[in-house]
């Protein structure tokens, strides 16, 4: 495959699985905003999927709508994800030989669907919620269309690897953004919603509803989306995953890149596997999730270096 | 029969030929589709109009315009209504096409290595040499099994007279057979079983034909060689054409950036190292296709790829070079090749076209202006272009200044009055002009040509400039069994 070729599509899967993120980010942190929560406010996820500066943080926190607007539909916003979306259909466009029909129209309808003005409209003046739900149907059936027609060969590969590789780092972010809250947290039961709205966030409170019947303990929430290998969302699942499919890889690679990139990966993986975090460490939560992040990163810059010919 | 309101609306205009009616009425080779459609009521026409336009967009068969950073969706605005051509005159279209197109590709090999044609005294010499397009770097080129125009896209229009005329040979780039293909299968979602019934002749072998071109020109003996098609890339107004034909021949899509050459081998850039490639099928025009040895500040094309070439170790298709050939002014000059390479009478006319650099003939052009259109040599896409009977005094002047400065760069030809054909536009039938270009492959085998092609249509009222670039649309076109 064309070095160009996994480099794009292996960037159109991250793409999607970050718009998922964001909308379902959003998502949960409106319905959170309208909750009666005190101190609610949107700067952690400014923080998280922006570049605003402090000061222009400030001016929009509080303003529920024009949040909205400037993380979803902003075009001016290089990582809205209305730009995600016409980036992924771009990447799209440009490899579309290697994707099928249905992906590529699927992503072109997902891209006429978010620029359409009445999804504006109702996010802005409508309700929000139905406005997202909306757009992220887009997202799953994307997600279906490329499970059911896409050949299972090394541009499904690659663009497996690019989602997984997304969705560790989104939820290693998510859960470091209420590290704040395991910090203030001592008597480790977590009374408060925020914990269930992190639970929302990732996809994972039906999941642990159902393996923890319902007490909110920051230990279990850490080991549902940090260990458990069945939530699709936990980091560990997700390292596994990118492990399985790069292995895919080792017929159609050059021996020394492969061996190379596979200890990173196979690396990464245990140092999850093999380390025991808990909320009554904080710190050592803290150091973990930043060593988790940048592992991570690492195997992204490897394989962009030595797969796709980036230096 | 029902009273269809359609039909009778319809106006055709006097001294034009008209594709579907004669002054007798309807043509018998249209009575099958008419009578298909017009017992449907007004609101279906539309709702099959609307359709289209849909199907075109939601499949992504558009074209961007960039204009204040973020990309305006354009489809290629298509016309329901199919045109039909005859067995009969499918036969003589083939047969003038694959005419022309021998000798033109003779005339390549010869204009590049002995230039017989020129030394007899059939071509003037200085016609050839003051071509911006003829390229000194292919003089004694060898290409494989002498092909040089191995994709042509030859325009042909219909006069008033009911007689088909070559307006142009394009033997460059030619683009638009995407569109041929997807306006076939635009027409058998809203008209089902309109096709079979009527006995239309597939389209669909296009891709695997050229493929099997582009395998057999591989220099490289083996059963697989590699090949693959340069893109100029996704801001290239064919570029879903591009992406279609690969997808559809099962073939890599590669920009210049993905090859690379070294000691005069092309490889592409791979996941897996660099790979070989044997065939290159380009989009990219000859003056991006090397910055080494033609426009340095081109990053379409790939360093070093004419050498490679030169030395055989890679097949371009089409062949470099080529543009003399079609050369607005070499083009009054096809039916003299045609009788001198091939001793054969032309089975299709040219338009009858003015040599500006001839005194006599450039006198006769100023005088008549309002009744001719003005070409470049050397432009297309119906840029550079004066229509005599709507341009102004202030325009016919600037042209005529231009031409008396540099009359070799400027044709003339008597304004041919396009046929037309019944559109589709706004809720009623309207007459509007059209041309037709088939596309022709040539490979080791022989010239085939696909039965169809893109027929063009100036949807403006009263235009007869049939370019996309231009306001233009597409049919689908029909060619009976």
């Amino acid at each position: 495959m064309l070095s160009r070729v996994a480099d794009t599509i292996y960037w159109l899967a991250r793409y999607m699985e970050r718009t998922n993120g964001i909308l379902q980010a959003s998502r949960t942190n409106f319905i959170a905003s309208q909750d009666g929560l005190q101190e609610f406010g949107w700067r952690p996820l400014l923080v998280t999927y922006t570049d605003l500066s402090p000061e222009e943080i400030g001016e929009m926190e509080f303003d529920t709508s024009r949040v909205l607007e400037y993380l979803i539909m902003d075009r001016a916003n290089g990582s809205s994800a209305f730009n995600y979306v016409m980036q992924a259909r771009e990447n799209a466009r440009s490899i579309q030989d290697h994707i099928t029909k249905e992906v590529w129209q699927c992503l072109n309808d997902y891209y006429h669907f978010i620029r359409n003005a009445n999804i504006a409209g109702e996010l802005k003046h409508g309700d929000p919620v139905s406005a997202i739900d909306m757009i992220m149907r887009q997202g799953i059936l994307y997600t279906g269309t490329v499970d059911n027609t896409m050949t299972r060969d090394e541009g499904f590969t690659y663009m497996n690897i690019g989602k997984f590789l997304e969705r560790a780092i989104q939820t290693t972010d998510m859960v470091s953004m209420k590290l704040g809250e395991f910090l203030k947290d001592t008597k480790n039961i977590l009374e408060g919603p925020s914990m269930r709205y992190l639970l929302y966030t990732l996809f994972g409170y039906e999941i642990y509803i159902k393996t923890y019947k319902g007490n909110f303990i920051a230990d279990n929430i850490l080991q549902l989306v940090v260990y458990n290998q069945h939530f699709p969302h936990s980091i560990l699942y997700c390292l596994e995953r990118i492990f399985k499919y790069f292995e895919r890889l080792q017929a159609d690679s050059v021996a020394e890149n492969f061996d190379q990139l596979n200890f990173l990966i196979g690396k990464t993986m245990n140092n999850i596997k093999y380390s025991n975090v808990n909320a009554k460490d904080p710190e050592m939560l803290s150091g973990f999730l930043m060593q988790t992040k940048n592992e991570i990163f690492e195997i992204g810059s490897t394989l962009s270096k030595l797969y796709f010919g980036n230096s | 029969m029902t009273d269809n309101s359609l039909l009778k609306q319809y106006q055709h205009q006097p001294g034009v030929w008209d594709e579907m009616f004669s002054q007798d009425g309807l043509r018998e080779h249209y009575s099958n589709f008419v009578s298909a459609i017009e017992g449907l009521p007004p609101l279906e026409m539309t709702h099959k109009d609307e359709t289209a336009k849909k199907l075109f967009m939601s499949q992504g068969i558009t074209f961007t315009v960039y204009n204040s950073g973020e990309g305006i969706e354009k489809i290629f605005p298509f016309d329901i209504i199919p045109r039909i051509i005859t067995s009969s005159e499918w036969t003589q279209i083939e047969a003038g096409i694959k005419q022309r197109l021998k000798a033109l590709n003779i005339f390549l090999k010869d204009i590049y290595h002995s230039r017989f044609i020129v030394k007899d005294g059939i071509i003037p010499a200085h016609l050839i040499y003051s071509c911006p397009n003829f390229l000194r770097e292919m003089v004694n080129v060898e290409v494989p099994y002498d092909i040089y125009t191995h994709v042509a896209g030859v325009d042909l229009i219909r006069d008033n007279d009911g007689q088909f005329y070559v307006l142009e040979d394009n033997l460059r780039t030619p683009s638009g057979v995407s569109y041929m293909l997807e306006n076939r299968s635009i027409t058998y979602r809203i008209f089902p079983d309109l096709l079979p019934k009527n006995n239309v002749r597939t389209v669909k072998e296009y891709p695997e034909l050229l493929f099997k071109n582009l395998v057999s020109v591989a220099n490289r003996q083996m059963s697989n060689p590699t090949v693959v098609l340069l893109t100029p890339g996704i801001y290239n107004s064919a570029y879903f054409e591009h992406t279609t034909l690969a997808r559809l021949m099962g073939i890599e899509l590669v920009e210049g950036r993905d090859l690379i050459v070294d000691n005069h081998i092309v490889y592409m850039k791979t996941t897996k190292g660099l790979e070989k490639v044997d065939v290159i099928y380009r989009r990219v025009d000859d003056e991006f296709i090397d910055p080494l040895v033609f426009r340095p500040d081109s990053i379409l094309g790939v360093p070093g790829i004419y050498w490679a070439y030169r030395k055989g170790n890679v097949s371009i298709v089409n062949a470099m070079g080529n543009g003399v050939a079609d050369d607005k002014a070499i083009y009054t000059y096809v039916p003299d090749m045609i009788k001198y390479y091939l001793n054969e009478e032309p089975i299709l006319k040219n338009v009858p076209t003015y040599d500006l650099e001839n005194i006599d003939q450039r006198k006769h052009v100023f005088a008549n202006m309002d009744k001719m259109v003005v070409k470049k040599t050397n432009e297309s896409g119906g840029y550079g272009m004066l229509m005599g009977n709507s341009a102004t005094e202030q325009q016919m002047d600037e042209f005529k200044k231009a031409i008396e400065h540099d009359p070799r760069s400027f044709i003339a030809q008597p304004i041919i009055s396009l046929s037309s054909t019944p559109c589709y536009i706004n809720g009623v039938l309207q007459p509007r002009r059209v041309d037709l270009r088939p596309y022709a492959l040539c490979g080791p085998d022989g010239i085939n040509i696909v039965p169809g092609g893109l027929t063009r249509v100036a949807l403006k009222e009263g235009s007869m400039v049939v370019n996309s670039s231009q306001g233009g649309g597409s049919k689908d076109t029909w060619v009976l069994a």
